[in-house]
């Protein structure tokens, strides 16, 4: 939870914070989304990674869960355009992949990631990844 | 060269005991046999890697090889006729001829160890072909898991997360549905550590393939200098 930016305290209210789920699977968009809402973020999935540029204009995301294995734009192509493009290149971007090798990791790394989770991961894995950034 | 065999097949015990007395004295000795021409059963019972063919009985010499296999690797150090030795080197592609002169163990000794080695080479290579299929068989199966790893890391994935969301919102579920779900959690964190460990092989696997495939360049180079 974060505070909105009223300029009035008295206004403040507790605003979740969004976090970009993009992963080509709908039940693991729905499980993450699970995992993240009873922990007070507001989840939002996107199935279509050729999307995603979009989908963060409109939804305004503090953080982005980044799946890599996906049909017509993979996660690491996705997040180095994210990080070449000064418009998004400042929201974190976790890659949440089940690409486990030491490679994949340090290949993530290059393309500007700032975490990295192997699936399948445990609840408490995720959440840890997520609250460095939101 | 202990895993080869030869058989002196003979009627003249001296020429039995002149060979094996000079084997005995080389470096590597194969396993020797010696048999008469009464006890030889057509060859039905025996399958040398070379044999040794001694002077036997007169006009035995047909009737002893017609149930040996074509492939038989034979030192014949018997007289033969010109005519019946041409036959029985086309029936036997492997027949040698050694006559007895004075330096005939010394030929025999010398062909024999070829014809041995040659025979102990062939078995290698077999048993290398045989670990070669093998090694390619799982090759494939690894290369299946390997390729499966994306799929089941996804599958389990939604296996433990969902496990986790239904104990952290149990809601109306029984102690006994809440301890299942509970091993179903447990039993998939034990199959994603035997997939990490899996993993882990594979990894460990690529670093030591390159110092060990450069290690066999290297003594393929010893074994066959380039000239």
């Amino acid at each position: 939870m974060h505070f909105s930016a009223a300029e009035n305290p008295a206004e403040w209210t507790l605003v979740p914070k969004k976090v970009l789920i993009v992963d080509d699977s709908p039940a693991q968009v729905k499980l993450i989304q699970g995992l993240l809402e009873p922990e007070g973020y507001w989840p939002v999935g996107l199935s279509d990674p050729k999307r995603v540029e979009e989908a963060i204009t409109v939804e305004r995301p503090s953080l982005i869960l980044l799946d890599v294995v996906m049909p017509g734009r993979n996660g690491f192509q996705v997040c180095r355009e994210l990080k070449e493009n000064v418009r998004f290149n400042a929201i974190p971007v976790i890659l949440v992949t089940s690409k486990d090798t030491a490679s994949d990791r340090y290949w993530g790394q290059q393309q500007g990631a700032d975490g990295y989770v192997t699936k399948p991961f445990t609840r408490e894995e995720l959440l840890r990844a997520v609250r460095r950034f939101a | 060269m202990r895993s080869t065999s030869v058989l002196i097949l003979t009627d003249d015990g001296e020429f039995a005991r002149t060979l094996t007395a000079c084997w005995q004295v080389e470096r590597q000795l194969p396993g020797i046999s010696v048999l008469t021409g009464d006890h030889w059963n057509n060859g039905a019972e025996v399958a040398p890697d070379l044999l040794v063919i001694g002077p036997l009985k007169e006009g035995a010499l047909g009737e002893t090889l017609r149930n040996l296999a074509n492939s038989t690797a034979i030192i014949l150090c018997a007289p033969a006729e010109a005519k019946e030795l041409g036959l029985l080197r086309k029936r036997y592609p492997r027949l040698l001829h050694v006559p007895l002169r004075e330096d005939w163990t010394q030929v025999v000794l010398l062909v024999a160890g070829e014809s041995l080695r040659r025979t102990e080479a062939l078995r290698l290579a077999r048993l290398a072909e045989q670990r070669a299929a093998q090694n390619a068989n799982q090759a494939t199966l690894g290369r299946y898991m390997m390729e499966m790893k994306h799929n089941m890391n996804n599958a389990m994935t939604s296996l433990l997360g969902n496990a986790e969301l239904l104990l952290l919102e149990p809601g109306e579920l029984s102690a006994q549905s809440l301890a299942q779900i509970k091993t179903i959690h447990t039993m998939a964190l034990r199959i994603n550590e035997i997939m990490q460990r899996f993993s882990s092989i594979a990894s460990e696997m690529r670093e030591v393939e390159t110092p060990s495939q450069a290690e066999t360049i290297d003594d393929e180079a010893t074994l066959f200098p380039r000239r």
